[in-house]
């Protein structure tokens, strides 16, 4: 979208048809876009269920890497969202495993600070990761460190200890150990309107710690956008419509990417804080301004209702 | 020179490890409060009581008073009671000493020691919180956890909840090759969860001198403050209006300040010492001549 800097276009059912038209993939955000906590946003399995029968490619594209895909598809299917299949799914704690995999190639141990949902997606990617020790009387002055460790992996870790964050801090003084981190949300909302530590804290702990800047795979670096685009041999960008919920991660990922970008209310950002970017000077705050704006997701149904249900 | 005060740092600067005194130190400091210099130790080190330091530093020859030490344990329990004037629980991400110098000063506190995860993620969220919470302090703790951040962001999601940092040193003293995160990576960790920055009060705050100068009524112009870090010490001692000297027995070395002298930024021109020695000990012929 070049030329004139709109942004925050607020759009309805022909205009979404329209758009809709123009756009083979569809990638969407979860938390926030089409289901909160355990409950489907109202409407958003009829979306999600009729966007693929339209022909379209749907992809989910979530930040969150605390399960792995196959819970992800249970979910999927407990909420409703029935032809949604392993392979739609690309989640931070997947992509990292890709990236350690294919991209980095790593020969050696990963030490990672996440959950079993990341060590889950490591394991089945092959990648070695180091034993956490049980030893509840471990310091820091007298615990064993690993071995031939190439990289650190961060995630949202929910077991942190001081004694983690120094074996990390220990690990990355060699320069030749990556600095991993699958996101960098520095929090997580939950259903209820709580919200949670998210994995940009323990990032931010370590970054000073080691004076080293962590590598991001989740949004709003590129990374999982090359990993859909790798899985489907090639996607255009200018097919590509983002959804997201959060300015910061989703539309800055699909600004990143090239991708046309679509904020829905339903969950952490607001159009105020979005209309304050647009107005910013800083131009750098512009690739967080969305093209088009819904209240909801389920704002897409009138533009199905018009086309009618295909025959299958 | 006779009459007038110096401020020495203690970490680094007195003591070449954990364990030890810098060659001639203590000799220096002794020295010094016989030619009736008043002499102070300012530290950003949160894990000592000024008891607890008075007991190492005597143990290692220095003759030194509980009411001439300043850490950040002591001046983060004065600066919430003397300067936010806090009337509440604190919830402290600290260690033991924190805590003590906070009941000395009559502030109640919860949080300390382990604190381990339990439930789920809704159970954390809606972790029950004390209503009489009113600061959440934050300074050294071998027991850091998720759980600990996880309340920590929680109350300082409240209105009107004071937040502070006892410093922000990134890393200890390297203990055999390992490198143990400071004060710094935990604070950050809080501040990055509640989007929110702390009030530090360490090194190179001025509040640590502002805490001896209206206990000793101590003149700026007849200070000078000694130290091995640029960034803490100098920049506390150029902040002030005292002059400052660097010795070289501890972690910023004069490349470093020359580094500040010539970068032309006005900012890093704190940092660039008055003076500097390659130890405390350099000013032992000045003192017994």
């Amino acid at each position: 979208m070049a030329g004139a800097f709109k942004g925050c276009q607020k759009i309805r059912g022909p205009q979404i048809r329209n758009l809709l038209d123009a756009k083979d993939f569809i990638l969407l955000d979860c938390d926030g876009v089409i289901w909160h906590g355990e409950k489907a946003i109202t409407g958003a399995a009829k979306v999600v269920n009729s966007l693929i029968r339209h022909g379209k490619n749907v992809v989910f594209v979530t930040n969150n890497c605390t399960r792995p895909r196959e819970n992800y598809v249970h979910k999927f299917c407990r909420l409703g969202f029935t032809d949604v299949i392993l392979e739609q799914i690309f989640s931070s704690s997947y992509c990292s495993a890709l990236y350690l995999r294919d991209v980095v190639k790593i020969r050696g141990q990963v030490f990672v600070m996440g959950c079993d949902g990341l060590r889950r997606e490591l394991d089945e990617a092959g990648i070695p990761c180091v034993e956490e020790a049980d030893d509840p009387d471990a310091t820091i002055y007298d615990c064993a460190l690993a071995p031939d460790v190439k990289a650190v992996l961060v995630g949202h870790d929910d077991k942190m200890t001081f004694l983690k964050l120094a074996k990390a801090s220990c690990y990355l003084r060699d320069p030749d150990c990556l600095f991993l981190a699958t996101d960098n949300d520095p929090w997580h909302p939950l259903s209820s309107g709580r919200i949670l530590p998210g994995s940009g804290s323990l990032i931010a702990a370590l970054e000073v710690s080691s004076g080293r800047k962590a590598t991001v795979i989740g949004k709003p670096s590129r990374f999982m956008f090359e990993c859909i685009s790798s899985q489907f041999s090639g996607v255009d960008p200018a097919q590509c419509l983002m959804i997201g919920d959060r300015l910061e991660t989703d539309m800055l990922f699909g600004s990143n990417c090239g991708l046309d970008t679509m904020l829905t209310l339903t969950g952490v950002s607001q159009i105020e804080k979005a209309q304050e970017y647009r107005n910013s000077e800083l131009t750098t705050n512009h690739s967080l301004v969305p093209d088009y704006v819904v209240d909801t997701i389920a704002d897409f149904l009138p533009a199905f209702e018009e086309l009618g249900e295909p025959s299958n | 020179e006779s009459g007038g005060s110096t401020r020495a740092s203690v970490k680094g600067d007195l003591l070449d490890s954990v364990d030890s005194a810098v060659p001639g130190a203590p000799q220096v400091i002794n020295l010094l409060k016989e030619n009736g210099k008043k002499v102070f130790f300012v530290t950003n080190n949160s894990t000592k009581t000024r008891k607890m330091y008075v007991d190492k530093l005597s143990v290692l020859g220095f003759n030194a008073k509980e009411d001439e030490v300043f850490g950040t344990a002591y001046c983060s329990a004065m600066y919430l009671k003397t300067v936010c004037k806090l009337e509440g629980k604190v919830y402290l991400i600290g260690s033991n000493a924190m805590r003590e110098e906070m009941e000395a000063v009559g502030l109640q506190q919860t949080g300390v020691g382990p604190d381990h995860v339990l439930g789920k993620q809704t159970d954390w969220a809606n972790v029950p919180l004390d209503p009489e919470v009113k600061a959440v302090v934050v300074g050294f703790d071998e027991h850091f956890s998720y759980m600990k951040l996880n309340r920590a962001m929680q109350y300082l999601t409240q209105p009107g909840c004071l937040f502070v940092g006892t410093n922000r040193d990134t890393r200890l003293p390297l203990e055999g090759g390992k490198a143990v995160p400071g004060t710094g990576c935990l604070l950050q960790a809080v501040e990055t969860a509640a989007q929110r920055q702390a009030q530090t009060v360490g090194k190179p705050n001025h509040f640590m001198f502002d805490c001896v100068a209206s206990q000793f009524g101590v003149d700026p112009d007849r200070c000078l403050m000694v130290g091995d870090r640029l960034d803490t010490d100098i920049m506390l001692g150029s902040n002030c209006g005292l002059k400052t000297l660097l010795t070289l027995t501890g972690v910023s070395t004069v490349a470093d300040a020359e580094a500040h002298q010539k970068s032309g930024c006005a900012e890093r021109q704190g940092m660039v010492p008055d003076y500097y020695v390659e130890s405390i000990a350099e000013l032992l012929p000045a003192l017994q001549g």
